[in-house]
């Protein structure tokens, strides 16, 4: 079964990337803009992986990961973090937040295609 | 592998008594952004600067950069050039937002790109700068309210962030070759990012 992977980053250059990237290896992909369209998603799709920014308008990434895993049905579901943030300040909070692993732009499409593969393969 | 040249932040700041302005020098892979009222100062040959800010708040800034060669096909979204210039004009929007910039409020003012480095190999890498920059633009629906782009002279450009304003002087008589040594070093610094940032399972 094809498994699906909400794209979040308020960058459409990034999405676009991103998605061309997922799509190429044969995931399905719901766009988000920010947090809260994430989040509003994630409520009406049920989703194999998110993969987030940090820094976005409306709802950050951060704040994302901690509403999904209030969710239930998200409390179990990898969360991977893809932003220009490398500080271990920041990542520490990633952590604690939950998220699964954090990767630092700009990325390598191989390289994020392998971390999903081992977190969903 | 990991990443070799970050996007840094510009740290050269002075006094410049023309403007009788507090202001930054930004050099080839700087950025800087402020909600002050000070100049940006850059000097470009065949690279881009983006000088971005925040219409009503006059949060602003700007970064000085140039693509990578290649790095697989050029024609893809996602060759490593691409990517590159993607993450240098990320980084910017990212640290004005952080300011408190608003994203719709964005509007860009593009200077560079001028064919001025010599012994290049890869042909019109000033264009490919400038194309770059302004597709980038165009996807994230910044607008461009100004540009100066290509032709073949070095620039020296001035950004006012917090009232807009631009001034750039075009160095038609340059008598020495830092500007072309500068963007060289920087250009063999890019061409050792082959790869992307560090990637980290935390389970």
């Amino acid at each position: 079964m094809v498994k699906t992977i909400l794209a979040v980053d308020d960058s459409a250059s990034i999405r676009q990337m991103v998605t061309f990237t997922l799509k190429g290896a044969g995931y399905e992909v719901i766009q988000a803009v920010d947090g809260q369209d994430a989040l509003d998603k994630a409520n009406y799709h049920q989703v194999n992986l998110v993969l987030t920014d940090i820094n976005m308008p409306r709802m950050d990434g951060l704040k994302l990961l901690e509403l999904l895993r209030k969710l239930a049905n998200y409390k179990n579901i990898p969360i991977l973090i893809l932003t220009t943030e490398s500080g271990d300040e920041m990542k520490a909070k990633g952590r604690a937040a939950g998220a699964t692993g954090w990767l630092v732009k700009p990325f390598d499409p191989k390289r994020l295609l392998e971390v999903i593969g081992k977190v969903i393969g | 592998m990991s990443m070799i040249v970050d996007e840094q932040l510009a740290t050269n700041f002075y006094f410049d008594k023309n403007f009788n302005s507090q202001a930054v020098k930004l050099l080839p892979g700087e950025y800087y952004v402020t909600d002050k009222d000070i100049m940006l100062v850059t000097v470009l040959g065949s690279c881009v600067a983006a000088c971005i800010r925040d219409c009503y708040s006059g949060i602003g800034g700007m970064n000085h950069f140039m693509l990578p060669d290649g790095g697989g096909d050029a024609g893809s979204p996602l060759n490593a050039s691409a990517r590159y210039g993607t993450y240098a004009m990320e980084i910017l929007i990212n640290q004005l937002l952080k300011l408190g910039a608003r994203r719709s409020n964005l509007e860009a003012k593009v200077f560079g790109g001028g064919n001025v480095l010599d012994g290049l190999t890869v042909a019109n890498v000033g264009q490919r700068n400038a194309d770059f920059v302004l597709r980038f633009l165009q996807t994230e629906k910044i607008r461009i309210v100004a540009q100066d782009l290509v032709d073949i002279f070095p620039r020296k450009v001035y950004f006012f962030p917090k009232n807009s304003r631009v001034m750039v002087k075009k160095l038609r008589n340059v008598r020495n070759t830092t500007i072309s040594l500068r963007e060289s070093d920087y250009r063999q610094r890019l061409h050792r990012v082959d790869s992307g940032g560090d990637v980290e399972l935390f389970s």
